[in-house]
């Protein structure tokens, strides 16, 4: 039976200055795969994905072969490295395991952060790249389509994708609680740190159209206007632009803070006491703690906006152990399937006899039919030695085996037979009848006359 | 006039009030159950919340076949002002989730509800001319509105609070309810649909009192004034310093506040005669 494995590397294993040696662009992926089932004769199917945090094979290897091992050196090779070297932190997994591993994956429970939608994504377009070079199979496409419904129903059964989990997602969360829509508000970038860079991206991405850049170089501040498709504005009408903006995010090099109380009375004046949500990233702090304690003022700093990032991954982690027993359950099914599909040629062999042992009576009785016409007597007679006839044809050769056989072998094959066909043989009536009656000419001379 | 006092006396609740009961009792604890965490029971108990409300109006409808007027009485009142509250929150949470404030509404409305329906009905019924059920109709509609806005601006205060003091694992920030300033605008457009319909009901009121010749110095009426006041001073304190948030809210609940003691006054007078 054909079994699925995974050989990969992942952030658990490796710290980035590893994984990046065995990393693949994009571009290299369909060539890779490719080369991959042309040269490992072990391997009938393969996908491969490789993102920031992770690059794992999954693949289908042939039927009584491991490929784990090929795989291995395949990947190491690829990259130029000696396998030896890489192999502490390369990983596989066989069978059952490497179904979890993919469900797992797929449901980001084996991501770094927990819940995250990223990489359904990427597996996604990963198994899209394995469809168009040709590496994926049966095997791998159900087990891939599986491992995207596991992960639809991880992320709606539990609360695993629910929160903010980094800083500046959590800024736009805080916002949008005081706001709502964000469409129509107008943002302030003080400063020209990274992190208000990604915060005001997030925003713009949340609907935030007006974003206004103000910082005491007018250069970096015209430089990230342009990054974030924002305007610049001179630092000297601070006030002002404070006064104009809804939603704050701060985070200047200034050793004291620039956002003060004395500043703010006149800001919320002139903004009528409209509610307006100030967030300080900066270390030290651009604002007054103070502020914060004003009318229609909602201040966090870096540590508030963390300490709700942590709360949000810990209940992740408590939707997780839902998450487990749902791939668990999943896992278990496709198991089910996979194994089903190793009788599934035998079925199929034995549909295609007794459909060619059918149609071969079927047509005989019908050129009786065809010959002249019938009684419906005749036509009832012709019609019942057709059921007899197939009967006895389908069960001929099952019963030659039944009668040829010996010892413990009679035995066993009965009982395979009892159970297949769900009998219930009456011990005192063993040889007294015959079971089967073999084929008969006479009814057939009857009815063709 | 002995046929009146049957009927104010004698018209029981009907099935409709009981079934009211029980649904405004399921919703007002599955909303709890929600408000704990059990956010995929919300549809559910919004569900519970719109049987309450049919059952409450088939309740109204029916004492309307026994003629009895929605604003017959103060007690009728107050039923009716528990329908419009619970109709107001079924429509505010079809845009927002407004879970806490479904926790506080449904017993209030219960209690409204029960207090209108089982409390004794008094010896004498109320003289009432066209002007007078005029009055109580407007005002019903009027306070109830009022009590749209305070819901609103109490569910305001607690979510502000929990903003505002960083209460990160306090119920109201995990529930993720309705935004601030969508709570303050849309408590302060209800008073600003209430305020004016309140102001007819006090000046036909007034008219009505003194048609009666009854006297001016029965507690409501200056409680019905500071009423007036307070909305009217709210709004003012809006259009002209710019009041808004906290501020506004509170003001709205004293308003609230003084509409009610109005109402347990008339309601107290009536039981005890």
């Amino acid at each position: 039976m054909s079994e699925l494995f995974v050989v990969g590397i992942s952030w658990r294993t490796a710290v980035v200055a590893v994984r990046e040696k065995l990393a693949f662009r994009e571009e290299e992926l369909s060539d890779t795969l490719r080369a991959m089932k042309a040269e490992l004769p072990e391997v009938a199917e393969a996908l491969l994905v490789s993102t920031c945090n992770r690059v794992e094979v999954y693949g289908v290897a042939k039927p009584g072969q491991d490929a784990t091992g090929a795989v291995r050196r395949f990947l190491a090779e690829k990259r130029g490295q000696k396998p030896a070297d890489v192999a502490d932190v390369l990983y596989d997994y066989r069978g059952d395991h490497a179904v979890r591993h993919v469900f797992r994956v797929a449901s980001a429970l084996d991501s770094l952060v927990l819940g995250e939608a990223q990489i359904l994504g990427q597996l996604k377009q990963a198994y899209g790249v394995a469809g168009g070079a040709g590496t994926s199979g049966p095997v791998l496409g159900r087990c891939l389509e599986r491992a995207f419904g596991v992960a639809k129903r991880v992320r709606s059964e539990t609360t695993i994708a629910r929160g903010a989990s980094n800083v500046s997602t959590v800024a736009v969360e805080l916002a949008g609680r005081v706001f709502g829509d964000l469409s129509g508000k107008s943002v302030l970038v003080v400063g020209a740190g990274k992190m208000s860079t990604l915060a005001a991206r997030h925003l713009r991405a949340n609907g935030a159209q007006h974003i206004v850049v103000t910082n005491r170089s007018p250069e970096k501040a015209e430089a990230l206007a342009a990054e974030i498709d924002g305007i610049a504005k001179p630092w000297e009408r601070l006030v002002d632009l404070l006064a104009e903006a809804d939603v704050v995010i701060s985070s200047t090099g200034a050793r004291e803070p620039i956002l003060t109380k004395a500043l703010f009375k006149k800001v919320t004046k002139a903004r009528r006491y409209r509610q307006m949500v100030v967030i300080d990233i900066a270390v030290p702090r651009d604002a007054e703690p103070v502020i914060g304690e004003m009318e229609n003022v909602f201040l966090y700093d870096i540590d508030d906006l963390e300490k709700v990032v942590h709360q949000n991954l810990a209940e992740r982690a408590k939707a997780g152990e839902h998450a487990m027993k749902i791939v668990e359950h999943e896992a278990g099914q496709f198991e089910h399937w996979l194994k089903s599909q190793g009788v599934v040629p035998t079925i199929r062999a034995l549909r295609e006899k007794f459909a060619q042992i059918a149609d071969a009576e079927v047509q005989k009785a019908l050129d009786q039919l065809g010959r002249k016409d019938h009684t419906r007597e005749q036509q009832r007679e012709i019609i019942q030695r057709l059921v007899h006839l197939l009967v006895n044809k389908l069960l001929h050769q099952p019963t030659a085996a039944l009668r040829e056989a010996r010892g413990d072998e009679a035995t066993l094959r009965a009982e395979v037979l009892c159970e297949l066909f769900g009998l219930e043989p009456v011990e005192g009536e063993r040889e007294s009848q015959p079971a089967l009656a073999e084929p008969q000419a006479e009814p057939e001379r009857k009815a063709a006359t | 006039m002995t046929g009146e006092v049957d009927r104010l006396l004698s018209v029981p609740p009907s099935p409709a009030f009981w079934a009211a009961v029980v649904c405004y009792a399921a919703a007002a604890t599955m909303l709890l159950v929600v408000l704990a965490g059990k956010q995929k029971l919300r549809p559910l108990a919004l569900a519970l919340v719109g049987l309450a409300f049919v059952a409450h109006g088939i309740d109204i409808g029916w004492r309307g076949t026994q003629h009895v007027h929605p604003a017959q009485s103060v007690r009728e009142a107050i039923g009716f002002l528990a329908f419009i509250l619970t109709g107001g929150y079924l429509l505010a949470s079809a845009k927002f989730r407004l879970t806490i404030g479904g926790v506080v509404v449904m017993p209030v409305a219960l209690i409204m509800l029960v207090a209108a329906r089982l409390t004794p009905a008094g010896t004498e019924p109320e003289s009432l001319s066209t002007l007078g059920r005029i009055h109580i109709s407007l005002a019903t509609i009027g306070v109830g509105v009022f009590a749209l806005a305070s819901a609103l601006s109490a569910i305001y205060l607690v979510e502000e609070r929990a903003l505002k003091r960083k209460k990160f694992d306090a119920i109201s920030f995990k529930d993720k309810g309705a935004p601030l300033e969508s709570l303050d605008r849309l408590a302060n457009r209800l008073i600003w649909v209430g305020f004016p319909i309140f102001t007819v009901a006090l000046v036909l009121g007034a008219v009505w009192v003194s048609k009666l010749g009854e006297s001016l110095d029965r507690p409501e009426y200056p409680l019905a004034g500071v009423t007036w006041l307070a909305f009217a001073g709210l709004l003012v304190a809006r259009q002209v310093y710019g009041w808004r948030g906290r501020r506004a809210a509170r003001l709205t609940l004293a308003g609230f506040a003084a509409a009610l003691a109005v109402l347990l006054i008339y309601l107290l007078r009536r039981i005890v005669g």
